[in-house]
């Protein structure tokens, strides 16, 4: 159990959102990341009702489980309204996975438009972070130890912990560029618009290349 | 009366047992064994180094300040889980501009397992008595010393030093995990609780004292027939002889003693 900050394999303390703005039924599967590659199955749907955009955005969580080995959502199939978010996370297994849907904005792999990949932060240190399929979007996570290690320190820490940051991604900008926090806090980075990208820890790319 | 008579004193005793011990050398034996609520693997080296000699008759050899130096490698796993209480991140809100508001289901973390490696080295003392084994086997005399009783070994110090270098060891595998850091301070100190002295003490008795409570220090070794003279020629054969029996004895003789060793021979 490393700290690993990469949206295209999820693990536990990430989580994926993304929001239906358009009518129709949105297949998906849940596989370990690039294993979409392997099947065409998609035994998991997203059935989006109306044409119009709800005033208030409603999220609906779907939580995952390991199943036999495979990745399991609680609810096979959930119906919103357009413009809803549908957001998930597995906390129950250490293996990677990715969010595979049948159409190309839906994917963990590669965050597109209107999605977003929280991570929280289990170690302190400097996390650059850039897009692992090649655009500019980049961008640095500090996270630094709690203060004090009394049990007044801890319990205030604990508190901080509900508190998040958000990073904006339109295209290949993100703002804040560069955000402090505390560890264990909770870092979403909500794509508007892009060209498909990922928020992947440079050291990870880097390591690859070796 | 015997053939054949040799006797040393005390400070041809110690000579003596100075190089039958280092000839024994370093021992070696691995196995598992219980660290406290941890099963631990390990490979332990013994190295033996004689001390003081004092003859007693009759029939005893003590060595006092008899000492072994140690080095354990050992590897256990801890899983985190089973002493600490799973960790939860709360749920968190993050109010996203012209969307609305996101939040994070509570996400608990359970703690993963650590393999901890540790090697440490030490020494410990003691004082032991030796009896005198004397046999005949596959056609060779052998008198051997050999060690009387089980010795108390004493690891108070030693275990309250690896005990701290278990600490020490667990430390930075522990600084790798995740969410672990306000914590570290508890997770060692519940590690180092659950094994605790007495259980490192309990982990080394079983495993050390064999190194000494089973020790057999060679004194002597004869072939039974052995060659006296090569023969000369044709008509001058070489000269055997066969050692009948062999004893030997710690006693008294004026104002030593001495380590005595007698044989019977027949040509």
């Amino acid at each position: 159990m490393l700290e690993v900050l990469d949206s295209r394999a999820l693990r536990r303390t990430d989580c994926y959102g993304q929001r239906f703005m358009k009518a129709g039924t949105y297949r998906y599967h849940i596989v370990s990341p690039q294993a979409d590659l392997i099947t065409d199955e998609r035994p998991f749907a997203i059935e989006v009702v109306g044409n119009e955009l709800t005033a208030h955005m409603q999220q609906h969580t779907v939580i995952v489980r390991r199943d036999g080995g495979r990745f399991k959502p609680d609810q096979e199939n959930v119906k919103i309204r357009a413009g809803d978010l549908v957001l998930w996370n597995c906390p129950d297994s250490a293996l990677p996975y990715m969010i595979a849907g049948d159409k190309e904005f839906f994917s963990s792999y590669r965050l597109t438009n209107e999605c977003g990949y929280s991570h929280a932060f289990g170690t302190s240190g400097e996390f650059h972070w850039i897009d692992a399929f090649g655009s500019k979007a980049s961008g640095v996570v500090r996270v630094k130890n709690p203060d004090g290690k009394e049990r007044a320190d801890i319990e205030r820490w604990r508190q901080t912990l509900a508190k998040g940051a958000i990073v904006m991604v339109t295209g290949d900008k993100a703002e804040p560029r560069e955000i402090d926090i505390v560890m264990g806090q909770t870092v979403f980075f909500a794509v508007s618009k892009g060209p498909g990208i990922s928020i992947t820890d440079a050291r990870l790319l880097r390591d690859s290349k070796r | 009366m015997p053939e054949i008579t040799a006797a040393i004193d005390e400070t041809g005793a110690n000579k003596l047992l100075d190089t039958a011990i280092a000839q024994i050398g370093t021992q070696t034996k691995s196995g598992t064994g219980n660290l406290g609520p941890f099963v631990a693997s390990y490979t332990v080296q013994g190295t033996l180094t004689n001390g003081s000699v004092d003859l007693i008759p009759p029939g005893t050899i003590r060595i006092v300040d008899l000492r072994l130096d140690w080095h354990i490698d050992l590897n256990f796993g801890i899983d985190l889980s089973a002493i600490l209480p799973d960790f939860c991140l709360p749920q968190v809100c993050i109010d996203i501009p012209c969307v609305g508001t996101v939040c994070t289901p509570k996400i608990c973390i359970d703690w993963p397992t650590i393999t901890v490696p540790v090697s440490f080295g030490d020494f410990v003392k003691t004082t032991a008595d030796f009896g005198l084994l004397i046999s005949l086997s596959g056609g060779k005399w052998k008198v051997q010393a050999v060690i009387q009783g089980v010795p108390n070994l004493q690891f108070g110090a030693s275990s309250a030093a690896l005990l701290a270098a278990i600490g020490l060891a667990v430390t930075p595998l522990l600084l790798a995990i995740p969410f672990i850091g306000p914590f570290l301070a508890i997770a060692v100190d519940t590690i180092l609780a659950a094994i605790a002295v007495a259980g490192v003490t309990g982990f080394l008795g079983p495993i050390i004292t064999p190194f000494v409570s089973g020790i057999m220090i060679p004194i002597y070794e004869q072939p039974q027939l052995f060659r006296v003279l090569p023969a000369a020629g044709p008509v001058d054969p070489e000269v055997d002889i066969t050692i009948d029996t062999i004893a030997a004895d710690v006693a008294h003789n004026g104002n030593e003693d001495e380590l005595v060793l007698t044989a019977d021979i027949s040509p």
